[in-house]
């Protein structure tokens, strides 16, 4: 897999993060290197093998439809959101 | 000049009503209710919060696949579909993209046609965000609302059956009682996909999305809106662009919002938090068959009965077709017909007319007055007007609970048939002087008079002859 500046900025832009052209220059090697490691995987041939959804064996793990009272009030969440208005969390402005 | 076919599919959003969310213990009625009133640490997305999987959201999902008429998967899974949005705090959407609940379906539609279902998922809704003053504001109080999505083939070719499809998608699923079916409060949202080719090519045209729409109106009037804009556009020889368009309500318009270029990327990964969902044959028959009778399936009895335009009125209540179903149950065959067209008609054209629609909060009339009622009407003890009023009292608290015969003789509205009682009436009436002249005018072949004649007669009776046997009781002394 092809990782370059391009690659370093499309990633950044999905998770929002806003980079200086140094970190993104140095980035491309660490990214490389990580692909590189997880790339080894390619050598098993997986041929006919169902791809694996999760690792511990369960299945209908699910709850009945009722309310129940939370760890936390809507409260002390909302008191964790630094800026609050109208009971509602303030961000920048996104559309 | 060049004929242009559209082709549209549309995806629909579903708002399954059960009490809790999808995730998280906490209501799932947010109506009325202060922003961020109902959210959990899960909805919050806090660290090391683990989603628990809502087991009548599975159950609701399997009905509604009945109501699609699919095929359910008796193993399905969830995905996490990633974006960066305050509407969802977690940076991703848990769905079901590899291997959704339901599988491949059909509506059946008012004519006749079938728009085929390609699949249909669970997911969680996203919160709610309005914009002012250079800042928005979240509101989370509806992320982790449990949806369906049900995705449909490019089946449809005009604006008309578009809306016809999401219109029986609305009846399906409120019968199906999967979701309150509140499209003021967004309880189904539809995003269509427009595309418009030559007649006769077999390639299909670049695409357009236009999302978030909610009412019928306006999927019919947004397709007709791209289809004209998307003809326009190669008319000039220009070219469509592949893209999200958002709909303007008040003005009729599509806007452009964001091309498919700088598009989404989504990282789609299986959800490692949600183990697989594995359903017996036995769980999705008995939801299967906890499902209601289909508007479709009222549709084919009520077909050679009750006229289609009635049928079609009727359809959006489901209490009014289940009534009638009621009724077509007990009445013998060869009466069958008469009575239903007439009970249908009653609920069509007195209950559903504006200044009584309020009487459809209360309890309906039971099916043996409704029987009684058209019966006597049939054997013409009951005038249509007699018949009318009987029915709306019906509703009346003080009269609900009595049999229609006591109301219509309470009402004094029961038609006098009895042939020699009748005559007894029409001789006095021939017997008096006033009536002389119009006698020897019907005579020498006047025959407007007779509606005359028949008009003292039935003043005579106080409103209780049935005009049409008084009419022939006249005509035969007359000779």
């Amino acid at each position: 897999m092809e990782v370059n500046q391009d690659t370093i900025r499309h990633l950044a832009d999905l998770s929002n993060f806003a980079l200086t052209t140094e970190e993104s220059i140095s980035l491309v090697d660490d990214i490389k290197e990580i692909v590189n490691y997880i790339s080894k995987l390619d050598e098993l041939d997986t041929t006919g093998v169902a791809p694996t959804y999760q690792v511990f064996e369960m299945d209908n793990i699910w709850r009945e439809d009722e309310i129940l009272n939370q760890d936390a009030t809507p409260d002390e969440l909302l008191a964790l959101t630094p800026t609050v208005e109208r009971h509602q969390i303030k961000v920048p402005q996104v559309l | 000049m060049t004929k242009y076919i559209p082709t549209v599919g549309i995806e629909c959003h579903v708002q399954l009503c059960t009490k809790t969310k999808l995730f998280s213990e906490v209501d799932n009625d947010a109506r009325l209710k202060e922003p961020n009133s109902c959210i959990s640490p899960v909805d919050y997305a806090l660290p090391g919060m683990l989603p628990r999987l809502n087991k009548e959201a599975v159950r609701l999902a399997v009905r509604a696949g009945k109501a699609l008429n699919a095929e359910i998967n008796l193993e399905s899974r969830f995905d996490r579909k990633h974006y960066f949005y305050p509407d969802l705090p977690k940076g991703y959407q848990i769905t079901q993209l590899f291997h959704p609940i339901i599988g491949a379906g059909y509506v059946e539609l008012p004519n006749g046609e079938k728009v085929r279902i390609e699949h249909a998922h669970l997911e969680e809704d996203a919160g709610k965000l309005s914009h002012e003053g250079g800042a928005s504001l979240v509101d989370l109080n509806r992320a982790g609302t449990p949806l369906i999505e049900i995705v449909s083939m490019p089946d449809m070719h005009s604006a008309e059956t578009a809306r016809m499809y999401v219109k029986e998608l609305w009846r399906a699923m409120t019968y199906a009682k999967v979701t309150f079916g509140d499209l003021y409060n967004g309880n189904m949202r539809f995003d269509i996909n427009v595309s418009i080719a030559e007649e006769g090519s077999s390639k299909l045209g670049t695409r357009t999305e236009v999302k978030n729409l909610n009412s019928f109106r306006s999927v019919e009037k947004a397709v007709e809106y791209e289809v004209k804009r998307q003809t326009k556009l190669l008319e000039k020889g220009e070219k469509v662009v592949q893209e999200t368009r958002g709909w303007n309500d008040a003005t009729g318009e599509t806007t452009s919002q964001r091309s498919k270029e700088e598009a989404q990327d989504y990282r789609y990964m299986p959800e490692p938090d949600i183990p697989p969902v594995k359903l017996s044959r036995e769980f999705v028959m008995t939801e299967s068959q906890a499902v209601a009778t289909l508007p479709s399936e009222h549709r084919t009895w009520m077909r050679g009965m009750v006229a289609d335009d009635v049928t079609e009125i009727l359809l959006d209540y489901q209490s009014l077709v289940e009534k009638l179903a009621e009724v077509e149950a007990v009445v013998s065959e060869e009466k069958k017909t008469n009575i239903i067209k007439k009970v249908a008609n009653l609920f069509s054209s007195v209950l559903l007319a504006e200044e009584n629609t309020s009487l459809l909060n209360d309890e309906l009339p039971s099916k043996e007055q409704l029987i009684n009622l058209a019966e006597m009407n049939e054997k013409s003890e009951l005038s249509s007007t007699g018949m009318k009023e009987v029915f709306l009292k019906f509703f009346d608290p003080e009269m609900h609970y009595k049999t229609t015969r006591e109301i219509a003789k309470e009402l004094g509205v029961v038609q006098e048939n009895d042939l020699s009682a009748l005559e007894a009436i029409v001789d006095s009436v021939l017997a008096k002087p006033e009536t002389k002249k119009a006698q020897e005018d019907y005579k020498a072949g006047q025959e407007k008079v007779l509606g005359f004649l028949v008009g003292q007669v039935m003043k005579e009776s106080r409103g209780k002859a049935n005009p049409s046997s008084v009419q022939e009781i006249l005509k035969a002394k007359l000779k």
